[in-house]
């Protein structure tokens, strides 16, 4: 009588299981995201044709916020967890490195990951008090969060109160100046991506998916939901706080008032709202859309408030007629391109 | 002296204590009926005050008198926007969290349009009660302020009365004790919720005359607001008015003692920290029965 081997057992499914994510590898287009990079890490060979700043910076622009959106998705999308707050890591990571730079002179971009640290262990802790509420209350929690934090910093003498400090601009001829901002954002925003990809697919990520589907089942179904939560709140402060670090050097001087507007918080929401919360070309999408978007309205129509309007009619139009966003709704509807599917 | 000072302060916490009880309690009967939290409510306000302060500066007129006119206008703004917006969310798999990041695009519509229409300059209606004070020994009481405080009070018993005396008012509080039961019972809930959200942001615009000559105001400092009234709500229990009123008291009191001892930086920063705490503390505030939110 042959004996059955529960190894076998779990090696058959093991196995198994890797074929179904080999089938599903090949019809992924993993060349598109790699074609793209390529491009972006060509494309200031341009700046040898003619004066292409002005690109060079809208694509830095998108990709900063390609690692706050993605980092943001990982509450927001993937745990259910609507964080309105989250410019507060932008702004603890830009403070943290700028003042770094100001005293010390150790360039952000090396400080990049310590900021991005700094800002995930501040979200530790304030995860830990906030996401005792969940729903409405966490939403408004998030708010109070900026308020008490814009105080904070304009009233804190040390960073320079409400004027702010102004950073020394890199002494590289004006053509290339942008350089190492743009490819540290390049590479910061792949990072994103591919971090978001792999926590997706991971147990972790699968134990935040079960949390936003019902928080009570998932923890009786053993998952330790405060950990998590937790953790998904610091790992997504990570990503903004690393965003907000070369940010401030990039624009030569850190002040509370460009990173504790409310717009910035908003746009990373609304990146993913447009772009499909939960989806790992979501955030991605969004960024490019509302970047597009913003550059349309300030620079056609000169003025930040019509973009304020814009922004919220964006979104109230977005959240009424397609919850689920590009990539979702087009997902539902099984036309969701094979280049788009990053999932 | 010092004595006299504290009872000073106090009067003074009273005193916009009685603005923010307005402004916060449309804003709690908003959520007590219909589950929403509504953050484009001081935005709202934010129109009111401006329909008073171009009604005073273009026809002279008080904004006492605008206040009526300024609730009709928002009361019509409310249907308009239920109608348009959050009947449609009601079925909604998750409808709260849906309603606040829609009320928050819509405060942003709002703040966008009042700025590209009357630019972000601070402006400030001046009746000349609005600098006048009363003095009763040494102390001081501003006018501007103790008339919208009566005035204010006044709205919020009259609205009081008609929750607790009227058929519709009761039909109202059915809604916000139990919305299922009391479809059951025959209540129509969609006309309760859509009545009772015009009544809300009627009230937002009413609020509005009164902070018109309060405060002084523009279009972004609807999101200082924002974060104030949502401490009194929560403070007060969500969906409690009386809470709303009492928390409105008691926190810009000590607000004020706050900017007193510490300068007035740190007065707001009162307001946000209760929120913090009460969050924390206890979800369901003052006078509020249902944790549901926490």
């Amino acid at each position: 009588m042959p004996t059955i081997d529960t190894d076998d057992i779990l090696e058959q499914r093991r196995a198994y299981n890797e074929s179904l994510a080999q089938a599903a590898d090949k019809t992924r287009a993993v060349w598109f995201p790699i074609a793209i990079m390529a491009a972006l890490l060509a494309l200031p060979a341009l700046q040898f044709v003619g004066n292409y700043n002005y690109l060079i910076h809208l694509v830095l622009f998108t990709a900063s916020y390609v690692v706050m959106a993605s980092g943001w998705n990982v509450l927001g999308g993937f745990t259910g967890y609507i964080s309105l707050g989250h410019n507060v890591f932008f702004a603890v990571g830009g403070y943290f490195a700028g003042m770094a730079f100001a005293r010390l002179e150790i360039s952000t971009i090396i400080l990049a990951p310590v900021a991005g640290l700094v800002a995930g262990a501040l979200g530790y802790l304030i995860g830990l008090i906030t996401l005792r509420v969940r729903g409405p209350s966490f939403i408004i929690s998030s708010l109070a969060l900026v308020m008490i934090f814009r105080i904070f910093f304009e009233n804190w003498e040390f960073v320079g109160g409400a004027a702010g400090v102004a950073l020394k601009a890199n002494s590289l001829p004006v053509e290339w100046a942008k350089l190492p901002y743009y490819y540290a954002f390049i590479v910061m925003a792949a990072f994103a991506v591919w971090a978001s990809y792999r926590i997706k697919h991971s147990k972790f990520g699968l134990g935040l998916r079960a949390i936003s589907k019902d928080e009570i089942k998932s923890e009786s179904a053993g998952i330790n939901t405060r950990f998590y939560k937790v953790m998904a709140f610091a790992i997504s402060a990570f990503f903004v706080g690393m965003a907000g670090a070369v940010w401030g050097e990039y624009l030569t001087y850190i002040r509370p008032n460009i990173f504790l507007i409310i717009l910035v918080s908003v746009n990373m929401v609304l990146m993913c709202i447009l772009g499909g919360k939960g989806t790992i070309a979501g955030p991605v999408i969004g960024s490019v859309l509302i970047v597009a978007f913003n550059e349309f309205f300030v620079a056609t129509l000169g003025a930040s408030e019509i973009n304020i309007l814009a922004t919220g009619l964006i979104m109230m139009l977005c959240l009424m007629f397609f919850p689920l966003g590009i990539v979702g709704t087009l997902a539902r509807h099984r036309k969701l391109p094979r280049i788009l599917n990053w999932d | 002296m010092i004595m006299a000072d504290m009872v000073q302060i106090l009067v003074l916490g009273l005193a916009l204590g009685g603005v923010y009880a307005l402004m916060g309690s449309g804003l709690s009967l908003v959520f007590g009926v219909m589950r929403i939290v509504n953050l484009a409510h001081p935005s709202l306000v934010m129109v009111g005050a401006y329909i008073a302060y171009w009604a005073f500066r273009l026809g002279g007129v008080d904004p006492m008198i605008t206040l009526p006119v300024a609730l009709v206008i928002l009361a019509a703004t409310g249907v308009l926007l239920y109608k348009l917006v959050f009947e449609r969310e009601a079925r909604s798999a998750k409808y709260s969290e849906m309603t606040v990041l829609l009320t928050f695009a819509l405060a942003m519509v709002v703040e966008g349009a009042l700025g590209t229409a009357f630019t972000n300059t601070q402006r400030v209606t001046s009746p000349d009660y609005a600098t006048d004070a009363f003095f009763i020994g040494s102390v001081f009481i501003p006018k501007g302020q103790l008339y919208s405080g009566i005035v204010s009070l006044t709205i919020i018993s009259a609205l009081a009365l008609f929750l607790k005396y009227s058929a519709f008012g009761n039909a109202i509080r059915a809604t916000t004790q139990n919305r299922d039961a009391a479809e059951l019972l025959g209540v129509n809930v969609n006309l309760v919720g859509l009545v009772s959200f015009a009544i809300g942001i009627g009230l937002a615009g009413a609020a509005g005359a009164l902070v018109s000559f309060v405060f002084s105001f523009f279009p972004a400092k609807h999101w200082e607001w924002i974060a104030i009234l949502m401490s009194l709500v929560v403070l007060g229990g969500m969906g409690s008015i009386l809470g709303t009123v009492l928390a409105a008291f008691i926190l810009s009191v000590i607000a004020a003692y706050v900017g007193f001892f510490f300068g007035a930086t740190w007065s707001t920063l009162t307001f946000f920290v209760a929120l913090f705490v009460v969050l924390l503390v206890r979800p369901q505030g003052l006078f509020g029965e249902k944790p549901e939110l926490a």
